[in-house]
């Protein structure tokens, strides 16, 4: 009998219905991979199981028992915790005291048990192959990959019958989201449920069993993963056939360099990086993460401090901060890799959201002309078809690839022809991806000069002009024609390319 | 207006506590709606608005502002010593007086934007700073009484209208003016909610703080001109209770501490119910040290109502019962 069993289940949030009649059934001992779009009901889907929510109507049955949790204890109670997108982790704890939060393992004192928490903590690590962080660190010194380790630790400390990780691997590097690929296949070895939602298709081919479609609030179909196409898939996740996902490559650049940047360096990350990026390119920057590429972002942006020459469109210039970037015709603009942190203003309208980096321009005497502005955020809506309800909408209540959309509506807004995307696709469901894409191909087109970071191998193969690729805060290589392959990004983000 | 409405729900939520407060106190104490004693109202309700305004500014900002009591006393001591019951050295007692206000706010702000000193810490010793060098600068002594002039802006009439209701609508215009019809409204409310994405959108968030303070310290600094007129003279000590009620004002006119939303027209009601608060409290014969314990409890009660924990508590509460009535759930 499968270990969970879900009959009808329907979820509203004041008047959007957030799950409609949703149907699910898994087993022990499987990868079970929820698919779907965002805004498909897959979150709604999953808090629910994990306590986190409440459903309003249906029957989910864990062992046949009937399963209403009103918090994760009493779903962890019956075996069952997630992994959630949203970190949860204290950043003034160290890792080991996340991982056993509230857990810990006492001394007859009642006191913690440190030395037994360290030693729980290592045969965690050892028993599932962890790649090695230091149990000792404090969170905040984390980056966000080795947080979402910490995070799938702390998930799996509880023993689970039934681990949820919702695209856990989305924030991780390429050798990080294989080890917790096999882990998932290694859990439901061990007679587990792994229920695994994921945007790569790639990743979900590689280990699950069993595929479950979710589109407007419903589960479509389940199928067994080896018996169905990835056409199939992708049709019935956004219910239409999607015509492609990478558009087609133009060759656009021109000979005029947009962005000029040399001896480029902020010690120890970034140690002289040295490129050409050219008008109407898009230049895709690879490399395992943390070899400097969140640095050179931030630092062209003015958001971060760097040493060297920056030229844009043959002027030199030295921004502090990024309102000096983004201000001015000619000026840099950052979709940022942290769109709840960085991007968005979760609590306020779209219109609000958009039209924040160039409120000013709105300013006649002192006052807003708000009709004019109206009808820019009306604008770009529409160009960038951001699925809201009205401009009031507010922007947190948007799925992740309208929100990714908003950002980069509000960059799109300024004046700024010199984009640095980084990782503009984490977590977007498959067709806005194919949107963005197309989007960044267009703007290119347009005269754009694109800078491109993506975790994700593939992206970076099939849309960048060309790829360059960092190690250890210099470029290692730059690839371009038909050296741009995943093995050859790997290979210089790997390999001393003088030792070769 | 209707979308302003809509997303300020606990501003209404305001001006209805405030009207059923009306009802209550006229009903307790018959001649609160006589015009003298509304008129008398609306003038104490004037100083608590005013001296709000910055706090307000701040507050939505994300920050707030402790040095309130000892600016609002700083100008009045000194208003009162360098004009010397005149009105004449008024044309450049004033504009001085408001340019120090600034220039605290303005040290408050740079203590906070710049330096990153938490807003706590910063403003506290400004208070205890300016209290200190007042109490040296006076040494104790009375100071000379207010103007003519300020007593008129204070307590005076035009065509029965008080003079410093009409300041204070005046003020207000502009605080809405600024909030929701300017740039700089759109960048306060952009640094209140989350600083980083209001610097990566291109927001100059130093500047836009540290005018915030100075906002504050130019309306505290006004504030203590006007309550000279009021009382006659300036006392030490005049300006402590302005810290607790212009807080009070801001929140129950449902503004979150943390900043990010809320709107001056809230902290109107505030300021008013706070006022009327004081008006019916003695009505009802407490003693005054009850009257202190009511009135704190009131506003506390006042402003956990607007909460999000409770208005959560609220909603599940509604929920279960709702359930319970479907059958789906049993107790």
């Amino acid at each position: 009998m499968d270990i969970v069993q879900v009959k009808g289940l329907t979820k509203r949030f004041g008047g959007i219905v957030a799950l409609d009649g949703a149907d699910f059934s898994a087993r022990l001992g499987e990868v079970h991979a929820l698919l779907g779009e965002n805004g498909a009901g897959k979150s709604t889907f999953i808090q629910i199981l994990s306590g986190a929510l409440n459903h309003d109507g249906g029957d989910i049955l864990v062992d046949g028992q009937d399963y209403r949790p009103v918090n994760p204890d009493e779903a962890l109670g019956r075996g069952i915790a997630a992994v959630f997108q949203e970190l949860s982790l204290v950043p003034d704890l160290s890792v080991e005291q996340n991982i056993w939060f509230r857990r810990e393992p006492r001394t007859w004192l009642r006191t913690v048990d440190v030395s037994q928490m360290r030693q729980q903590t290592l045969e965690l690590f050892e028993r599932y192959h962890f790649p090695s962080i230091a149990t000792t660190r404090e969170v905040r010194n984390l980056t966000l990959a080795e947080r979402q380790i910490v995070e799938v630790a702390k998930g799996l400390a509880k023993n689970p019958r039934i681990l949820i990780l919702d695209e856990a691997t989305s924030a991780l590097p390429a050798s990080e989201a294989t080890w917790l690929l096999s882990l998932a296949r290694q859990l439901a070895d061990e007679g587990r449920l792994v229920i695994f939602i994921s945007h790569r298709m790639g990743e979900v081919r590689a280990i699950a069993d069993r595929v479950s479609v979710f589109r407007n609030g419903s589960t479509v179909a389940t199928h067994d993963a080896a018996a169905v196409s990835d056409d199939q898939i992708v049709t019935e996740m956004i219910g239409r056939q999607l015509a492609r996902l990478y558009p087609e490559r133009m060759d656009t650049a021109t000979d005029r360099v947009a962005l000029q940047v040399r001896d480029f360096s902020s010690p120890p990350m970034l140690n002289g990086v040295n490129f050409d990026l050219r008008e109407g390119e898009v230049l895709g920057v690879g490399g395992l993460q943390g070899h400097g590429q969140r640095e050179m972002f931030q630092s062209l942006f003015g958001a971060d401090k760097a040493l060297g020459s920056v030229t844009l469109w043959g002027k030199p210039v030295c921004f502090d901060t990024p309102r000096q970037a983004l201000s001015g015709s000619e000026g840099i603009a950052l979709v940022p890799e942290d769109r709840r942190g960085q991007g968005l203003l979760l609590t306020k309208s779209v219109r609000e959201n958009l039209s924040l980096p160039v409120i000013r321009r709105f300013s006649h005497l002192g006052l807003l002309n708000q009709r004019k502005e109206a009808e820019l955020v009306r604008e770009t809506m529409k160009s960038l078809s951001i699925k809201a309800d009205t401009p009031e909408q507010i922007a947190g209540t948007l799925s992740g690839g309208n929100q990714q959309k908003v950002i980069f509506g509000k960059m799109l807004m300024t004046q700024a022809r010199v984009l640095l995307l980084y990782d503009p696709t984490r977590g977007v469901d498959v067709g806005t991806k194919g949107e963005i894409f197309q989007l960044m191909r267009q703007l290119a087109s347009e005269g754009y000069a694109i800078l491109f970071y993506s975790s994700d191998l593939p992206e970076l193969v099939n849309v960048a002009d060309r790829v360059m690729v960092l190690r250890s805060g210099r470029v290692a290589r730059m690839l371009e024609g038909d050296d741009i392959t995943e093995e050859e990004i790997l290979r210089a983000a790997v390999f001393d390319s003088e030792a070769a | 207006m209707n979308t302003f409405l809509s997303r300020n729900r606990l501003i209404v939520l305001a001006y209805i506590g405030m009207l059923l407060l009306v009802l209550i106190t006229a009903f307790f104490s018959p001649g609160f709606l006589s015009a003298s004693n509304l008129r008398s109202t609306f003038i104490l309700a004037s100083f608590v608005g005013i001296v709000a305004l910055g706090q307000t500014f701040v507050i939505i900002g994300g920050g707030i502002d402790l040095s309130i009591p000892w600016v609002l006393n700083s100008a009045a001591v000194l208003m009162t010593l360098l004009c010397a019951g005149q009105d004449l050295p008024l044309i450049w007692v004033v504009p001085l007086l408001l340019a120090g206000g600034g220039l605290i706010g303005l040290l408050n702000g740079a203590g906070v934007a710049l330096l990153g000193v938490p807003p706590i810490i910063m403003t506290l010793a400004a208070n205890v700073i300016l209290q200190g060098l007042i109490l040296v600068f006076t040494g104790g002594t009375p100071t000379p009484a207010a103007p003519d002039m300020i007593k008129f802006l204070s307590v005076g009439r035009i065509s029965g209208i008080p003079v410093i209701a009409l300041i204070w609508t005046a003020l207000t215009v502009l605080a809405w003016l600024l909030l929701s019809k300017s740039a700089f409204g759109r960048h306060l409310y952009a640094v209140g909610t989350n600083v980083t994405v209001a610097r990566y959108s291109g927001v100059p968030t130093t500047r836009t703080t540290i005018l915030t303070y100075v906002i504050s310290g130019m309306t505290a600094a006004l504030g203590g001109i006007l309550l000279t007129g009021y009382s006659g003279v300036a006392y030490l000590g005049m300006g402590d209770s302005y810290l607790f009620t212009t807080v009070a004002a801001v929140a129950i006119g449902g503004a979150p501490i943390l900043g990010g939303s809320g709107h001056y027209i809230g902290t109107v009601a505030g300021a008013l119910v706070l006022t009327i608060l004081t008006g019916l409290l003695p009505a009802l014969n407490l003693s005054s040290g009850a009257l202190l314990v009511v009135y704190g409890a009131v506003i506390l009660l006042t402003v956990s109502i607007g909460s999000e924990t409770f208005s959560e508590m609220w909603a599940s509460a509604s929920n279960r019962r709702k359930r319970i009535k479907e059958g789906t759930e049993n107790g």
